[in-house]
């Protein structure tokens, strides 16, 4: 194991995942001296077991995170440790945000404003796209804001892809290919995908997009030096309380560390960044690092999943395919008052076919809890072969009583539990109802025999560590830079302001793109 | 038995689904079914309580317990908590997960002697199918465990994962199993 550096470096980046390892690999490119340190273990592709069992090895298994409220975002399921973090395992479904979702309070007078529009983020969607490789169809894809052409080409559809597509064009609705972060042709030295639906459990060939296949490799050949099993328990300040020293962290034998820097970097993961910086608290920053403004752990948002799911005559092969799905539909997606009438409010797309296996939270068997015995294998005989399934991902208000605070009880190295309260708002339930019943609606114009939805499932966390323009009611700037302590960044989702309704990874690298670009511009303003 | 070995020495090791286990003072390797029969010393639950767990997942999953749902949470108990293949571990649970398991059987066992004078491993199918109706719904009487659906919930899932989560399990199905990298065994067990 590389030695942590013992003298000052330039940058400490604490959290390998998507927005660490870019962020590392920009700064190491720029000639600066980088560590990257991840509190879980040591990730190799030769871990990938194809299992959706084994796959539960690469999951959450840090300190606990403690969930209240009517809507959890469930922590546990929806974070990764261990180099690579929750990149590793991800799914790879890369739309871009809309041009409404940057102005939701300007726009429709609720919720927040971004401190940037589409067009600040645009060239680095781009670029961004260009690097980590999307498939897909910007011609076919008629929602999608301007941008580059996909740099591959569109992701297959599959049977079960075309009976739900047909459900709806029976209903007037548009399907286009799913923009994709998977290998549809060789990429950039990674191989071409082959549909065998094991992204859950990582995929070791390298097909899809993730912090091992492309920021990682970059980073450390430019020289950055990465430090699992370094878990990193604060945030060190100066006297003044207005720059970032450097972090205080604990080996895997137990030893607590200091690496300095002149910029620290938090890109953690949603929860971990603002319990982080609340356990940071000194005398100059009494409610947590970063927190003058009051805003620190607010505004939590979790994208409240609507699986549908449904059974068809014909065989579907549900199994295969990318387990992100082959198909997109974001009917209404620019009006976030279309179903105002219902209450409703914000946006929702449809991700369409996703690869099933028969066990697993997100598994065939898991469609229809309410099975057992005998009327279970016979459900499984049924549709391990003719599944039908789809996801909706729904847009959550940004409440500011949606919190990451401490809880009281303590971790074995003695840094309070993240305690994360979330209940959605009215409107943004009376969307996922919305969305539940469409989507049964256009299984049945598919053709399915039976179709039905499963309870909302939270996916995707953001918030807690909003950016915006105001140092009065936000913790960054627009380049997630703290408005208190100019050389400490977040990277990460947690400075979404709202959730929007697509998967967040594109964004917060097209975010993570902008910020480190800005940041080696301003290296000396930055550390003063 | 049951020294963890690390991931990668698993994975160095490969294996064929065999667990290996010390009976009488020589070391034999058995199938989970094989080892569940030949009454075979549990890391984590008493004999009550596996048989109990046996019975509910065979009611639950039929063919779980032939599968090995006994020795996949026995197993899984005893392992340390990096290397969990649990679901549990996402559901909100705080590890250690013995307790969740061990309240939940004991709870199960208390409202059959209750309603039927007998412990739920030795119930006939209808009386046995009621109990479990009632678990699925949180409808049983002075009940102590973690909350009835969930424990429902998280058994079945036990019970699903050994039934159909394996090599095997697939093949039963007829599906194809594709694996870019094969599970050297079927759940970490020591081959
Ligand atoms: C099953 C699943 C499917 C998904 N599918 C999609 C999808 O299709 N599309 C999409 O856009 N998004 C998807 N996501 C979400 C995606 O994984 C995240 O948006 C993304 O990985 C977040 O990047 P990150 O860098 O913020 O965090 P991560 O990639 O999770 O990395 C955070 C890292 O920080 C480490 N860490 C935490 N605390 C500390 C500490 N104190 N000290 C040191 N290190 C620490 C963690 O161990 C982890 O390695 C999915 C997530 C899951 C779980
Ligand atoms: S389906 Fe493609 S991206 Fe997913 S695991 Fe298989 S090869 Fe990798």
């Amino acid at each position: 194991m590389t030695a942590l550096p013992t003298e000052k470096i330039d940058a400490v980046i604490v959290g390998s995942g998507a927005a660490g390892s870019h962020f590392a690999a920009r700064l190491a490119q720029a000639g600066k001296r980088v560590a990257i340190l991840e509190a879980g273990p040591a990730r190799e592709n030769e871990d990938l077991v194809s299992s959706m069992l084994w796959a539960r090895r690469l999951k959450g298994s840090g300190a606990p995170v403690l969930e209240t409220g009517k809507d959890t975002v469930g922590y546990g399921f929806n974070a990764g440790r261990g180099v690579g973090g929750s990149s590793m395992h991800h799914y790879a479904v890369w739309p871009r945000m809309h041009e409404n979702d940057f102005r939701v309070k300007s726009l429709y007078g609720r919720s927040r404003d971004w401190p940037i529009g589409y067009a600040d983020l645009q060239a680095y969607y781009d670029r961004v796209q260009d690097e980590c490789g999307i498939a897909g169809e910007h011609r076919m894809e008629s929602t999608r804001p301007p941008g580059a052409p996909y740099p591959m080409p569109r992701v297959p559809v599959f049977e079960q892809g075309r009976i739900v597509g047909h459900g709806f064009e029976a209903m007037g609705m548009k399907v286009s290919p799913l923009p994709l972060a998977v290998t549809t042709r060789a990429f950039r030295g990674r191989p071409q995908c082959m549909w065998d639906g094991w992204c859950d459990a990582g995929c070791p060939i390298g097909a899809l997009a993730n912090a091992q296949t492309v920021h990682l490799p970059q980073a450390q050949a430019a020289g950055a030096t990465l430090h699992p099993d370094t878990e990193v328990v604060r945030v060190l300040t100066d006297a003044s309380g207005k720059r970032a020293t450097g972090v205080e962290a604990i080996t895997k034998d137990g030893q607590r560390v200091k690496v300095m820097a002149d910029v620290v970097v938090l890109a953690a993961f949603t929860i971990q960044n603002p319990r982080l910086l609340l356990a940071s608290a000194t005398a100059q920053h009494p409610d947590g690092l970063a927190n003058a403004s009051g805003t620190l752990g607010r505004f939590i948002t979790g994208h409240m999943a609507v699986p549908v799911f449904g059974l068809h005559e014909k065989e579907t092969n549900p199994g295969f395919g990318a387990s992100g799905g082959q198909l997109l539909n974001q009917e209404h997606y620019d009006d976030k008052n279309a179903h105002k009438a219902k209450g409703a409010f914000g946006s929702y797309q449809w991700m369409i076919a996703q690869a099933m296996k028969p066990n697993g939270l997100l598994g065939i068997a898991s469609s229809r809890p309410d099975l057992r015995g005998k009327a279970l294998s016979e459900f499984m005989e049924r549709a391990s072969r003719h599944m039908i399934t789809m996801t909706g991902v729904v847009e959550d208000e940004a409440l500011a009583e949606n919190r990451v605070t401490l809880s009281a009880r303590k971790d074995a190295a003695g840094v309070p539990l993240a305690s994360v309260a979330h209940t959605s708002s009215k409107a943004s339930n009376a969307l996922w109802d919305v969305a539940a019943a469409e989507g049964v609606r256009v299984f049945e114009a598919a053709g399915a025999k039976e179709a039905w939805h499963a309870n909302r499932a939270p996916m995707h966390i953001m918030g807690g560590t909003v950016m915006g323009e105001s140092a009065a009611n936000s913790v960054t700037n627009s380049y997630g830079q703290c408005h208190d302590v100019p050389n400490l960044f977040i990277g990460g989702a947690g400075l979404f302001p709202t959730s929007a309704a697509v998967n967040p990874t594109f964004t917060l690298h097209a975010l993570s793109a902008r910020s480190v670009e800005h940041l080696v511009a301003n290296w000396s303003a930055a550390v003063g | 038995m049951h020294a963890h070995p690390t991931r990668r020495e698993l994975l160095k090791a490969g294996g064929v689904g065999l667990l290996t286990f010390t009976l009488g003072g020589s070391v034999v390797k058995l199938s989970p079914a094989e080892a569940q029969a030949a009454g075979v010393p549990l890391a984590a639950l008493t004999r009550e309580e596996a048989d109990t767990l046996a019975a509910l997942g065979e009611r639950l999953v039929p063919g779980s317990r032939e599968a090995g749902v006994v020795a996949f949470v026995d197993y899984q108990l005893a392992a340390s908590s990096g290397d969990c293949m649990l679901m549990l571990q996402y559901l909100g649970v705080d590890p250690p997960f013995t307790p969740f398991y061990r309240e939940g059987l004991a709870a199960l066992n208390v409202a059959a002697r209750a309603l039927y004078k007998l412990p739920f491993a030795e119930l006939q199918d209808a009386p046995a199918d009621a109990l479990v109706d009632a678990l699925a719904e949180g409808k049983i009487e002075g009940w102590t465990g973690p909350p009835p659906p969930l424990f429902y919930f998280v058994v079945r899932n036990d019970a699903c994962d050994v039934t159909y989560g394996t090599e095997k399990g697939f093949a039963a199905l007829g599906v194809p199993y594709a694996a870019h990298i094969t599970p050297p065994s079927a759940w970490g067990e020591p081959s």
